[in-house]
């Protein structure tokens, strides 16, 4: 059981005000730059393209349940739905979870109302396949060979099945978008995708992409941390090289594990 | 906790009954509620539902005693966490309902491919019919001789072999990655190599000859690919997982405190 020691305390409560206050400073009228986003931007090129050869699009938000990772994700694959319903293309949402399948047919459902086109929402296009993993990967490998999509945007929580997904979306010669914190299955995407994004640009897609006040600020709030931790990181290597106690002294071995423990998490399953 | 531990007999019965009707009714409250105030509702009970999970996680431990390691939640962490169980218990159903709903028409319609839906329905079956029966009547060797056929000899072959296809996939792709068009790819082909030869006893056989110990020492494949691997690879993966922790933290307030606007498209409950 994981809790909170006396720095990670103070640490994460900093850390958090300083990502609200970004927000509200955000929601007053303070616009933060966004750099280009070049896996986002070919977003358009995709559906674009789906949209030309008359094929559907296939989305995925991968293994996980409905936790922070997969709804980033589904607020992305909602992005791209509002792209699909725009350009007139059909997107495919296989799903692992079940309790997914509301949530993500509400989202998508909003995405095509928003767009102007609740007409091409088809419920059955978001559909549960199932929850084991293999099951779930060689279900999605049969929908893009049968359909023979021309874009996959996959994004979310991944395993192994995520080389068997790409891979079969690349022998169709589907342009790919991937993004996933799970840092073992990164380079998979990044050998068999045109696109992948990676680290916090996975959370910062929504901002991008909609270019709300509440995210952008929020993106820069996380910048912000980044570079308080990183300073952090900088200030205690120094001092330690310098073999002053201090920061031996703030920190002991379980302050620091338990600060790994919230920031590098260990990822599960294979 | 008297209300959190598992139920037997008349009681359990009286416990599902009373969770039933506490949830409907909750349903029906908040169909009363008028449309301005169920957006406040829900960020409300979404707040609530947060706070006990940060509450649980910051709140200061016991430090001797019985309950080292625990604060006075830490006891309501697992009937918590169990409450979403049972709603992905539920949930199931909406999934099996999607997946039926899908395949069912196909079927009726006899759209393209019907034959592979008539299988996926079947398959279902076929798992299902033995997994009830085995778990109504124990005894019974037919049922587990089934279940056992359906579910082991069956999908967890299946499984296994989904697995391995990972295997060629890996080859596939890497011989598309390794292919040195660019700077990028050439030094991606370099330290592949060495990382390959080093983890295997041939290529660490080709400089097995130099001395263990001292400068060349650092030019053994082995010290190489542990050199990459440790130093150069290790950093680069704990950077992008700060940032995604940083990410996740973001993700988490903004859903946390109702934030969030424009992702989902939002429209008015």
């Amino acid at each position: 059981m994981e809790h909170a020691t006396g720095p990670t305390r103070w640490i994460l409560l900093t850390f958090s005000i300083i990502i609200v206050w970004q927000v509200i400073r955000a929601q007053r009228g303070h616009r933060p730059f966004i750099r280009r986003i070049p896996g986002l931007t070919a977003i358009d090129e995709a559906v674009g393209r789906a949209v030309e050869m008359g094929r559907p699009i296939l989305s995925s938000v991968g293994l996980g349940g409905i936790d922070i990772v997969t709804l980033q994700a589904l607020a992305i694959v909602t992005n791209v739905a509002a792209v699909a319903a725009r350009f007139g293309s059909r997107l495919l949402l296989p799903v692992r979870n079940a309790a997914l399948v509301p949530v993500a047919e509400d989202a998508i459902r909003n995405a095509y109302n928003a767009a102007g086109r609740p007409d091409a929402f088809h419920e059955e296009d978001i559909l549960f396949l199932s929850g084991e993993q293999f099951a779930y990967a060689a279900g999605i490998a049969g929908i893009i060979q049968r359909e023979r999509v021309a874009a996959t945007f996959l994004f979310g929580t991944f395993f192994a099945e995520s080389l068997i997904i790409a891979e079969n979306a690349n022998q169709v010669g589907a342009i790919q978008v991937a993004g996933t914190p799970s840092t073992t299955q990164i380079p998979f995407f990044i050998v068999s995708c045109d696109y992948v994004i990676i680290g916090d640009e996975f959370y910062g897609a929504t901002a991008y992409l909609t270019r709300q006040p509440t995210l952008m600020g929020s993106l820069a709030g996380q910048d912000l941390v980044k570079g308080l931790l990183l300073a952090l990181i900088l200030v205690g290597a120094v001092l330690l090289t310098a073999n002053v106690p201090v920061v031996r002294n703030l920190f002991s071995d379980r302050d620091l594990a338990s600060l790994a423990a919230y920031f590098l998490p260990t990822p599960e399953g294979r | 906790m008297g209300l959190f531990v598992p139920q037997s007999g008349p009681l359990l019965w009286l416990f599902i009954v009373g969770a039933l009707l506490f949830g409907g009714l909750c349903l029906f409250l908040l169909t009363l509620a008028p449309p301005r105030a169920r957006k406040p509702l829900i960020a409300a009970v979404t707040f609530l539902a947060g706070l006990f999970f940060a509450a649980e996680f910051f709140w200061p431990v016991a430090t001797s005693g019985d309950n080292i390691g625990k604060n006075f939640l830490t006891p309501y962490l697992k009937p918590v966490s169990d409450m979403t169980t049972v709603l992905q218990a539920f949930a199931l159903g909406v999934g099996i309902y999607s997946l039926l709903n899908v395949h069912l028409r196909a079927i009726a319609r006899r759209r393209q491919g019907w034959g592979f839906s008539v299988v996926l329905v079947g398959s279902i079956l076929a798992i299902a019919v033995p997994a009830l029966w085995k778990e109504y009547d124990r005894e019974n060797t037919v049922a587990r001789g089934l279940y056992t056929l359906a579910y082991d000899g069956g999908f967890n072959a299946l499984n296994a072999a989904m697995f391995s296809i990972v295997a060629f996939y890996i080859v596939s792709a890497a011989y598309r990655a390794f292919r040195a068009r660019s700077v990028e790819a050439t030094i991606l082909l370099c330290s592949a190599l060495v990382v390959i030869l080093g983890q295997i006893a041939v290529g660490q056989a080709l400089t097995s000859w130099l001395p263990a110990e001292g400068f060349a020492a650092n030019f053994r494949l082995e010290i190489l690919r542990n050199w990459i691997l440790t130093r150069v690879n290790a950093p680069a993966v704990l950077a992008i997982e700060l940032g995604i922790g940083i990410g996740a933290l973001a993700t988490s307030l903004r859903l946390w405190l109702s934030l969030e606007q424009g992702s989902y498209f939002e429209e008015e409950v």
